[in-house]
């Protein structure tokens, strides 16, 4: 279904990746599995995600430095934190990074749900104005420019978007 | 209210003894301290107190003597002066008729009742004229006796005798003046009894304490008490002539005897002063037995202190030694709280994994998904859930562990049990998750060590842990055993990276570590030397740079 919400999830606990990854499922998700920094962003670099959901605490890459990457290559995915550690001080640190929330584990599936549900309408309102204001712009172009100027235009704000 | 350490209730046997003899090293080195200046103190006292004392009886003694013997000069010149005073009468007749002698004696015992008789000699040495008890003795020609020749040559012109029995067989002396009255060589002399003398004597100040006697040059006794001697008998004490008054002493029995004397001038006697029996003190008496009392209680007072001073020593030092595992368990406790977030992430990754488990069991259960689920779909989940149990369980288990503060107790304890208790019980599937081979080459016939079995585990797995972080990976840990030289020797090796010189002079100072920010207190090194050492060991480290180090925990053993 190509309406499906498209939810990447990251966690060196395989375990905890099957489990999770089926309810999510069950509750109609597009759910991609990695359980590690590389295998997350390989998976990335050939699909488009809504959202991810990533652990903090792991060998090689840490959630950190995924979260980073992943902002920088997808423009609307929204991410969401998952901690095992005591101290929530690197989440807190994260969603000064771009991350739309944090959630501590073990948690309720229902929190979990309802996170997602705001990340995912986050994600959806935040491409709406933008593409509205991408709108705006190729209208305000497209007046008193000759066709191959708004052609041009219409090139740079892809560049500018990717 | 203040906590006070009671050494009966607070330790076991070891730890009691120990702080016992503690105390009793403390008591008996402050005695040592405090007693001996004043033991020496004392004794010079009382040498000094002695010297002073036999100068002062010396004195007095010879006092006596003097006092005495001046006296008795004195009474001896006053009978010469009677005597005298009676011949040079201008009418004195030669003869003297007898009631004229009965007038001379009464005249006489006027003056002294040691007179008892008179008696007048003519030329010829006959006593011509007598008055006295003995009438018998009138017409005896004394020309032969000694003192009547030495009267006769002209040597002196009176003379005291000594005491002797002569004729009447009664002790007695002699005072004789000689004269020359119408050309004719006469002399009028008395007789004197020596009680009265000695009576006169002995009645003076200080008598009581004091003998006195008098011998002559010969020594013999002319006057004596019945207690020391007999009259003309020989007496153990013959002064010198020289000086005329002294202190001198002679051996009696093996015993030194000290008496004072001194010479008469008017006879030929000296009179000795000696110390009667009864004066003859016990040591402790007087001055002497108050000095004593008086240091005893002293000594007494200062024992009391020293006992009281080395019981608050030895609790300052269990107070000191408390604090210091006080501190020990709190620098513990401090590394526990800086992993604790860790411990946290070990604690909730497996409770995440039952959290979904069971959440996707009950999802698999729920009519609402319309899954056609049966046990074996269950039973991976079920078992996922035990697992993740475990693992929970296996952490607090090990914290607890690391954390608990238990007293110090010593006992005997084989060690390869001890040490399969870390090893296998706590460090095994560590090991085996982190590839490494645990070898163990324990020795044979080890004896038992007496020690605290829970610090020298937790030193263990000190040492242990930084093994498995320096070979982080496959690798393998090698734990042999000996008992060699009065030694036991418990040596880990590790197969990591091993340490520079400059990282082994480092590794016991405390928060010094190699491990990352937040894996590594730099406590536990620190604190298992501080341990080792309390139980009596020490830790020898040898390292070799990519090859691996080696600890070996050393303990005496006889």
């Amino acid at each position: 279904m190509a309406d499906k919400i498209r939810l990447l999830i990251v966690d060196d606990e395989v375990k905890f990746l099957d489990s999770i990854a089926q309810r999510l499922e069950m509750r109609g998700l597009d759910v991609t599995k990695a359980t590690n920094g590389e295998e997350a962003l390989k998976a990335a670099s050939v699909a488009q995600f809504d959202l991810g959901l990533l652990d903090l605490k792991m060998p090689g890459m840490d959630g950190k430095q995924v979260l980073e990457i992943l902002k920088k290559t997808h423009k609307f995915i929204e991410v969401i934190i998952l901690t095992g550690h005591g101290s929530l001080d690197s989440a807190v640190e994260c969603t000064k990074l771009g991350a739309f929330n944090y959630l501590p584990k073990p948690y309720e599936i229902e929190k979990l749900l309802e996170i997602l549900k705001d990340a995912y309408e986050a994600r959806m309102r935040k491409k709406f104005e933008l593409d509205m204001s991408r709108m705006e712009k190729i209208g305000q172009l497209a007046m008193g420019n000759s066709a191959l100027g708004v052609l041009r235009a219409l090139r740079e704000l892809d560049n500018e978007e990717k | 209210m203040e906590y006070k350490p009671d050494l009966a209730g607070d330790f076991d046997q070891l730890g009691r003894k120990y702080y016992k003899d503690l105390q009793r090293r403390n008591i008996v080195r402050l005695v040592l301290t405090y007693f001996a200046p004043l033991v020496i103190l004392i004794i010079y006292f009382n040498i000094e107190y002695n010297a002073i004392l036999r100068e002062g009886k010396r004195l007095h003694l010879e006092s006596i003597a003097e006092n005495q013997s001046k006296t008795l000069d004195l009474f001896l010149s006053e009978r010469l002066v009677n005597l005298s005073n009676l011949v040079d009468n201008p009418k004195f007749t030669i003869p003297p008729p007898s009631d004229t002698m009965e007038i001379y004696l009464e005249h006489l015992k006027r003056n002294s009742d040691a007179f008892v008789d008179i008696g007048f000699f003519d030329p010829s040495g006959v006593q011509a004229a007598y008055a006295g008890p003995y009438p018998l003795l009138e017409k005896r020609n004394y020309g032969n006796e000694e003192w009547y020749k030495n009267l006769k040559s002209g040597q002196d012109r009176f003379i005291i005798t000594d005491i002797y029995l002569g004729f009447r067989q009664k002790p007695h002396f002699t005072i004789a003046v000689s004269r020359i009255i119408d050309g004719q060589f006469v002399i009028l002399r008395a007789t004197l009894e020596p009680d009265r003398i000695y009576e006169y004597i002995t009645s003076l100040e200080g008598a009581s304490e004091i003998y006195t006697s008098i011998v002559n040059p010969d020594g013999l006794y002319q006057l004596v008490t019945p207690h020391i001697g007999t009259l003309l008998e020989s007496s153990s004490i013959v002064p010198p002539q020289e000086p005329r008054l002294g202190t001198d002493k002679v051996k009696i029995k093996g015993r030194d005897f000290v008496y004072s004397y001194s010479w008469l001038s008017r006879a030929r006697w000296a009179l000795i002063a000696q110390w009667s029996e009864s004066r003859n003190e016990s040591f402790f008496s007087g001055f002497r037995l108050q000095m004593f009392l008086i240091s005893l209680i002293v000594m007494l007072g200062i024992l009391i202190v020293i006992v009281f001073r080395a019981r608050k020593l030895v609790r300052m030092q269990i107070e000191s030694d408390q604090a210091k595992a006080q501190l020990e368990h709190a620098a513990r406790l401090a590394s526990i709280g800086e992993l604790a977030a860790g411990i946290a992430h070990e604690i909730n990754n497996p409770l995440a994994v039952i959290n979904e488990e069971a959440g996707l069991m009950k999802d698999l259960m729920d009519p609402q998904f319309k899954t056609d689920t049966t046990f074996d779909d269950l039973k991976p989940h079920i078992d996922s859930i035990h697992e993740s149990v475990f693992r929970c369980r296996d952490i607090t288990r090990k914290l607890l562990f690391f954390v608990r503060k238990t007293d110090v107790t010593f006992k005997p304890h084989d060690i390869h049990a001890m040490i399969d208790g870390v090893v296998d019980g706590f460090l095994g599937r560590e090991m085996a998750v982190s590839n490494i081979k645990i070898v163990k080459n324990y020795g044979a016939n080890i004896p038992e060590l007496t020690t605290d079995v829970h610090q020298l585990q937790q030193v263990i797995l000190n040492i242990m842990n930084n093994a498995v972080d320096a070979i982080s990976g496959p690798g393998q840990i090698k734990i042999g055993t000996t008992h060699e030289n009065h030694e036991i020797r418990i040596a880990i090796s590790d197969t990591g990276k091993g340490m520079n010189p400059d990282q082994m002079s480092r590794i016991f100072h405390p928060f010094y570590t190699t491990k990352g920010v937040g894996k590594g207190t730099g406590l536990g090194l620190s604190v298992s030397y501080g341990i080792v050492k309390n139980l009596g060991g020490k830790i020898v480290v040898e390292s070799s740079l990519g090859k691996g180090s080696t600890f070996i925990l050393v303990f005496p053993k006889d």
